[in-house]
Formats: C-alpha cells, structure tokens, sequence
C-alpha cells in the first residue's frame, strides 16, 4: 500500500497491529491492520503492508478495542478504610475541588486496572457538602506524565437526605443557582452572603462559586446522582429552568420516565448491575433499566459499583456484559465503556478507534465481555504498557520457590 | 442534600468464616444431650415444607454433577424431591420430559456467606440487625431471630440459582453468634425457611473489625483479640464442668461454645491475614475444636497447605480488596490456589458476603478459574463447580443432603441457558426439592409482602 501522507517517526514508537477484530466506530467488528505513531492512530485498513514499524503485533484470532473509560478514583485512594491514603474528598471545598491533582500513577490500584485494559478513567470526587467536586478525565498510562481533561462535570446528588424535605433541597438550589447567576460579574463572589440565615453550615469559596458559574455559563454539566423518578423529573424541569445541561448518575429508576429523559436529550451513567432495592427511592431498581432507556433512545455510559467497587473499575466489562444478557445489543453495550463515556462529556480525541484518534487500544484474547478473557496488549497514547501488577508478582511469589521464605523470594 | 453516594465502595465490613469437615456432623444428630441438639429436632426446629415436587426428567443436556465432573448430552431425573439419577438415555418412566438440548444443569448454587435477612433491602437503621455490636462476645445470639423473611433480595438470588444460603452475624464481634441455613424458599416464618437438619454455625471474627469496634474498651490490637478468644473458650470448658455438677444450669453464651467443643456447631471464622489463620488454627488446637471454614480470606493462598493439610475450607471472593489494609494481598488465583493446594486436596468456595454478588457466583467463579488458569493451573470447569455447590455444603454439614446431583440428594437444581462460566448464560429455571422456584420464562418467582404494591419488573 501507498502511503505518501504518513510521516514516519524515528522515536521506536511505530506500532502495526495485524488482523485483530477491530471494533469500530459504526460498531462492527471487522478483521483489521492499525497502524499507529507519535501517540495516534495513523490508518485502520484491511491490510496494511510493511511500512517500517519498529513493533509488530499479531493480533490474529484477538480482538482489539478501545482502552476502557472508567468512572473511579483509580490513583486517588488506596485503602478505603485508611483516610489517610484517600484524597477522593475535601471539606475545604465542594463544588470547586478537583480530586484529581492528588492522582498518583504508582497506585496499586493504578496498575491492576491497566494490566485489564483500562486506559484511562474519569475521576469521581467525593467532597462533603452540597456538591461533590468536579470530574476530571485522566490517562492512566505508566510513568509521571499523565494526559487529563477537563473539568467535565459539577457532581451532586438529590434524594433521599436525613437532614431536610428533598422540597426544601430543590428550592435551595434553585435560590443557590439565582444568586450565582446574579453575582456573576463578581471576580471575588462567594457565598458567604447568600448563606447567612440558612440553617447549613455549607461553605462555598470563591473557587466553589466560579465552579458553579461554569455550569450556569453551559461550559460543564450538572451531574446529578439521583435514583427516585420523581426526582428525576424534578431535576429534569430544574435543569430546563435553568438552562443548563445535565448528566443523571445512578438513576436506579429512570426507566420509570425514560421517554422524559429521552426528550430531554440527557445522558445516564449506571451500573446495569444495580437492581437491589437498597433504599426507598430504589424500590424499583431493576435489570429494565438499561434495556427501557436504550429503547427510549438515551445514551448511557456503564461503571461497575459492585463488590470492590473502583479499585475493580475495569469490572465495567462485566456489567457491559450481563447488560447484554439481558438483552442489550453488544454494541451499545461496548460503546457505553468505550466512546459514550468520551461522548457524554466531549472528550477530544479518545474511546474510539480511528485515524487521528489517540492511539489507546486493548488486545483481548478472546470476547472482551466474557469472563475468562485476558488482556495481552494496552497501547496507551501509542505506547505498549506494562502490564505487570501487585497480585500477579503475589501469585508468583507463592508459586515459586516455596522452599525458601517469602521474603527470600524473587520479587518478580 | 446528603453526603455524596458516588461508585459506593466497601462501606461496610462484614465479616465471616468457617469450615468442618465433611463428616464429623452426620453421626451425630440423634441422641444429644445438649441444648444445641434439641434445637434440631424442638422449638426452634426447622419447619420447612418444599413445595409440590415433580416428577421430571431433563433430557440431552450438559450436566455439571458437583463432583467434578462435566457429561455431554447427559439427562437428569428427579422426583418425589430427590435427585433419581444422572446418565445417559435414563429409562424414567412417565417423567415430563424438559429438552435440555443447548442448556446446562448444576446443582443449586450454594453461598455459605450472606447477610439477606438480617441485613436485607431497603438497607435502612430499623432493619439493620446483623451485629449485636454491645460485646466483643455475643455467641449467645442467634442470626435466625434477626432473619427478616419478607428480604426482596431472596429471589433476586433465586433468580442466580442460588437456592441455599447460609446468614452470619456481622463481623463487629470476636464472636458474632449463631448463623443458620436457609433455604432458598418464600415463607412468614424463619423456621419454615431452616434448611431440615443443617447443623448451628458460630461466626468468628478476627483482625481489624473487632479491634476497630471496641477500641475503646477493648480489644483493641490483634493480641487482644486473640485473650477474648481464648478467655471465652476457657469460660465455655468451665460451663461444661458445671453442667456435669448441674445438668439444669443455663447460659446461652456458653451453650453455643460448648456446641462447638463437643463438635456439634460449626466454626466460620471471619480471618483476612494468613499469619492470623495460623493463630486461630492453633487456638483451635489449645480448646480441642476444629475450624470448619475461613471466610473471606484475602491471604489463604499463602497458607494453602496448611488450609489443605488442616481440612479447612475457605470461602473467598474472586476478586475484592483494597477496602481495608488486611485485605491488600489480593489474588485473582487466591481461590485456584488453594484449591489445588497439596494434590488439589484444598476444598475452596466462592462466597459473596453481598446481596449483588450472590446474584452471580457462577460468574465470580469463571473469574478465579480463568485467574487459575493464568497462573498455570490445568483447572476443569467441573472443578470449579465445586466452589459454588460440593464445597459450600461440605463447609454447611449439608452434603449429605444438597451440593451434588448424586441419586437421593435433595432435587436442588438449576437449569442454565448456556455455559454458566460465561456472563450472556442466566439461569432459566431453578428447582428446590424437585418443585419449580424460578422459571425466568413465565417470570415465575417468589415475591414478598414488601414487593407488593412495586410494580413487577420483567425478569432479565
């Protein structure tokens, strides 16, 4: 083949995968040859012949897909019951803290979602208060240099609350996003006026104020974690009245009133997973949930909150899944790990295979879905990863050479 | 608005353990002279009734037998509630003929770990009544008198081919109390839900939970739980000498322990760390009982032999770490490992500890075969069969009843759509003492009182 546009790098990061089924972005598999460089995906073509590349994969009989996008906080926390190893939450701030300034790429955790095929992952914070932080998109390739986007979303959560009437928390926000929207030419704004009289001690800093106008200004969505219908249309009119966009998060009943949501052209990132009841807003959480909003046409993005939740994050391929056991098509269930993650929040230039696309690509050895299946190869920007990790070296370790002690034990 | 709930991870820490060996209870039903006994046949005996069984044979189909093996194209009779045999072309009679052609068959599946009932959904303050986290001993408690048997978690796990299940106290405790085995059934009353004959269970619990929960008082480090251990069974060898001088004296912390002593109650011992497995092996060794199962253990790989050479079993998850430090030494092959420990004489079991995952131990158990595998195992999917049926009722001292499809076990069965080590298989029909539980094509299930009034989502 002819390729006269292609500059060849000289930096060994030249990669040709050959004849993997590549999953594509019209969401068919079809057996392929990519060819990457400097970082990107350069050509996805039938055959691609001898063009120098330094790295040669044989892709034949694997799949090959996008890196997997995961909600978590990979990097951000490493035992959830130690406080001091998590930086997911802040009481400083709220609605202005980004989590991921703390990501550190030697996590353990880090390591054991790349060695299966996570490329990168949106981070989730956790901050006490009215609003939880800003979401952030982190590659989670090895070394110190990490490619981020963002903020992409506001997060907060309306329901169920021990402190007040969920009435009362609608008509705080609203009051709250009036007052922002008043005060919006204010470089020094906080809230310190509109907070006196209410009974909350919320505290919101000028960077807390400046996070929310960027949701007023149509810059990032609200990203709203909600579970009971009624609360869901209630978010939908707020988001209406407000004018600003809107991401619903959990959503255990949005099937209820999924042609609402539908209309309102609003994403919903869920676990398929959830269908226990577990609160009284969730009475009707159920396995319908995926297969009634992809009916009603909405996209959906998936992450694995069950068991050991984001330390597992790569476990999204296990509710993809069963998604599709219970009657998603495998596409969208695909995509809802891959490109409708990068969709939902405008992500430039990953969870796709394409030419001109980050080169962040999985080689399974077998249906990426399935259970028993392994991760040969991630390529994150156009590098091969090390796939070695914490609980192979312990698998190892107690494999081999049980006659010494384990601390005389080779180390790999 | 309430503190943020996003991706929930390990909030709560509950806990579990246990193992027996296979044959130590079976004897010993009849003729007991302790409390513990009446109860298997008095006031807090089990009343269960099965449904009307069938009589029905499964023809031509893939059958995983518990044992270990694997039979193409095999068929499957059972009636009068009792499996009646397992082979090819079975001459059966006027059986109903179900075509398996395409589909599998297992055991029911067996999860000697959970918390449905006493921790049962919606998950609210005033139902919350698995740890009676007032004393770091509380063998005296019983799980069965916290059982809530209108739990809508059931039959979400019936709809996974769950159709036994074994409940533990909480983890908050050194000893937690009393756990019990149900079966997979709908009723008003938790005697009519007692698996007939399973014997008591007593939930340990070591390393972090109890120190953390009584740091205050005590114990308050590994050490000191270790005293509460040994203090406690010290005070049960003194009840049994009382009882020789006054066979009338009653003191139902120390009925359960003296259970234990005299190798009628089954320890399940809630224990992450390999170095403190050890240690209650050895406590065990000191008081003269054996340690049914560990539960949970994140580092039994690195006592594989020792657990093998012990004949202690293991319930583990396939993959769950990092909520806490002890459980920071995961392995995706933990389960492999010590399955294949000494000659593959390791007896391990895939639990769940979770109302989600109790809905998937098939698929959790393809994970740590596959896992097995990897780390150079020649692992059958036969074998791994046995993590989630022969293993767990070997752990529960009801083998002799369930866990296999041998002729005369209970017809606890499941039929599954495909191979139930891959995610797209769901179970199409579940059967409970040969009387159909679950038929995923009529939507057919249990529903409790609390489901009334919810609207009756479509099985999926």
């Amino acid at each position: 083949m002819f390729l006269p546009f292609l500059i060849f790098s000289d930096s060994g990061d030249m990669y040709l995968i050959k004849g993997g089924m590549t999953f594509l972005p019209d969401g068919s598999f079809a057996k392929k040859d990519i060819l990457v460089d400097e970082g990107l995906i350069i050509l996805i073509e039938d055959n691609i012949g001898d063009v120098g590349a330094e790295n040669i994969i044989d892709a034949n009989g694997k799949f090959v897909t996008p890196g997997l996008i995961v909600f978590s906080s990979l990097g951000l926390l490493e035992l959830e019951s130690l406080p001091e190893t998590n930086d997911t939450s802040s009481n400083i701030y709220n609605a202005g803290f980004d989590p991921s300034k703390a990501y550190n790429p030697f996590s353990q955790a880090v390591r054991l979602n790349r060695a299966k095929g996570v490329s990168s992952t949106v981070h989730v914070p956790q901050a006490s208060g009215y609003f939880s932080g800003l979401l952030t998109y982190t590659k989670i390739n090895e070394g110190y240099k990490q490619k981020k986007q963002g903020p992409l979303g506001l997060v907060t959560s309306f329901g169920q609350s021990y402190n007040d009437s969920r009435a009362a928390n609608l008509l705080f926000m609203e009051d709250l996003f009036n007052y922002v929207r008043a005060n919006k030419d204010d470089n020094y704004a906080d809230m310190t006026q509109f907070m006196i009289g209410t009974a909350n001690d919320y505290k919101f800093t000028s960077r807390d104020f400046k996070a929310l106008l960027k949701v007023l200004n149509g810059e990032i969505p609200l990203v709203v974690e909600v579970s009971r219908a009624t609360d869901i249309l209630n978010i939908l009119k707020f988001s209406e009245s407000q004018q600003i966009d809107l991401v619903l998060w959990g959503a255990a009943e949005a099937h209820m009133v999924a042609d609402e949501i539908a209309k309102a052209d609003v994403p919903v990132i869920l676990d398929p997973l959830d269908n226990v009841p577990r609160t009284f807003d969730s009475l009707n959480s159920t396995y319908e949930n995926v297969i009634r909003l992809d009916q009603a046409g909405v996209k959906m993005a998936f992450y694995y909150s069950q068991g050991a939740g984001s330390h597992n994050a790569y476990l999204a391929t296990q509710s993809a899944g069963n998604s599709v056991a219970m009657g998603l098509d495998y596409i969208t269930a695909m995509k809802s790990i891959t490109s409708n993650p990068a969709d939902i929040f405008g992500l430039v230039g990953v969870g796709s295979l394409a030419p001109g696309f980050d080169a962040d690509l999985v080689i399974w050895d077998d249906d990426p879905l399935e259970l028993m299946t392994n991760v040969d190869n991630l390529l994150v920007d156009g590098i091969d990863q090390d796939l070695s990790n914490r609980y192979e070296e312990l698998t190892e370790r107690y494999l081999k050479e049980k006659e010494l002690p384990n601390s005389y034990r080779s180390r790999e | 608005m309430t503190k943020k709930l996003l991706l929930p991870l390990f909030t709560v820490f509950l806990l579990g353990c246990t193992d027996q060996t296979s044959s130590f209870f079976q004897n010993e039903v009849e003729g007991s002279v302790t409390n513990f006994k009446d109860d298997l046949h008095g006031t807090y005996a089990s009343t269960y009734k099965p449904l009307k069984s069938q009589n029905i044979v499964i023809r031509n189909a893939t059958v995983f037998d518990g044992n270990g093996n694997k039979f193409q194209n095999f068929d499957v009779h059972f009636s009068d509630g009792k499996i009646q045999g397992v082979g090819l072309r079975l001459d059966v009679g006027d059986a109903k003929e179900i075509d398996g052609t395409g589909k599998y068959v297992t055991p029911g599946i067996i999860d000697n770990h959970s918390h449905m009932g006493v921790y049962p959904a919606p998950s609210v303050r005033t139902s919350s009544d698995g740890n009676e986290a007032t004393n770091p001993v509380t063998s005296e408690v019983w799980a069965e008198h916290s059982v809530w048997t209108q739990d809508p978690q059931y039959k979400l796990a019936l709809a996974g081919g769950i159709t036994t299940f074994h409940v533990l106290p909480g983890s908050a405790n050194l000893f937690g109390g009393r756990g019990v085995t149900l079966k997979n059934v709908s009723a008003n009353t938790v005697p009519e839900m007692k698996f007939p004959r399973a014997p008591h269970s007593l939930k340990m619990a070591c390393g972090e939970n109890p120190k953390r929960v009584y740091s205050s008082r005590g114990p308050s480090t590994r050490m000191g739980n270790v005293a509460g251990y040994r203090n406690a069974w010290i005070g049960a060898e003194n009840y049994k000498e009382q009882l020789e001088r006054d066979a009338t004296h009653r003191d139902i912390r120390n009925e359960t322990l003296a259970g234990v002593l005299d190798g009628e109650i089954l320890v399940h011992n809630h224990c992450y760390r390999a170095d403190e497995m050890a240690t209650m092996i050895n406590i065990g060794e000191e008081f003269g009982y054996k340690i049914s199962t560990f539960h949970h253990g994140v580092e039994a790989y690195k006592i594989a032999d020792l657990l093998a050479d012990e004949g202690i079993c293991a319930a583990l998850w396939a993959d769950w770490w990092g909520f806490k430090h002890e459980a920071y030494d995961m392995t995706i092959a933990n389960i492999a490992i010590v399955d294949q420990a000494r000659g593959g004489t390791g007896c391990a079991i895939v639990h769940s500890d979770d109302e989600s995952g109790i809905q998937r131990l098939n698929q959790e158990a393809a994970k740590a075969l596959a896992a097995g595998r990897r780390a150079g195992f020649e692992i059958s999917e036969g074998r791994a069969m046995t993590w989630i049926t022969k293993n767990p009722a070997k752990s529960l001292g009801i083998l002799d009843q369930t866990g296999t499809l041998d002729a005369g076990k209970d017809a606890d069965l499941v039929i599954w759509s495909g191979n139930p080590f891959s995610v797209y298989t769901k179970a199409d029909q579940v059967y409970i003492d040969g009387a159909l539980a679950f038929d995923k094509a009529t939507n057919f299930m249990p529903h409790t009182d609390f489901d009334l009034g919810i609207k009756e989502w479509e099985v999926r």
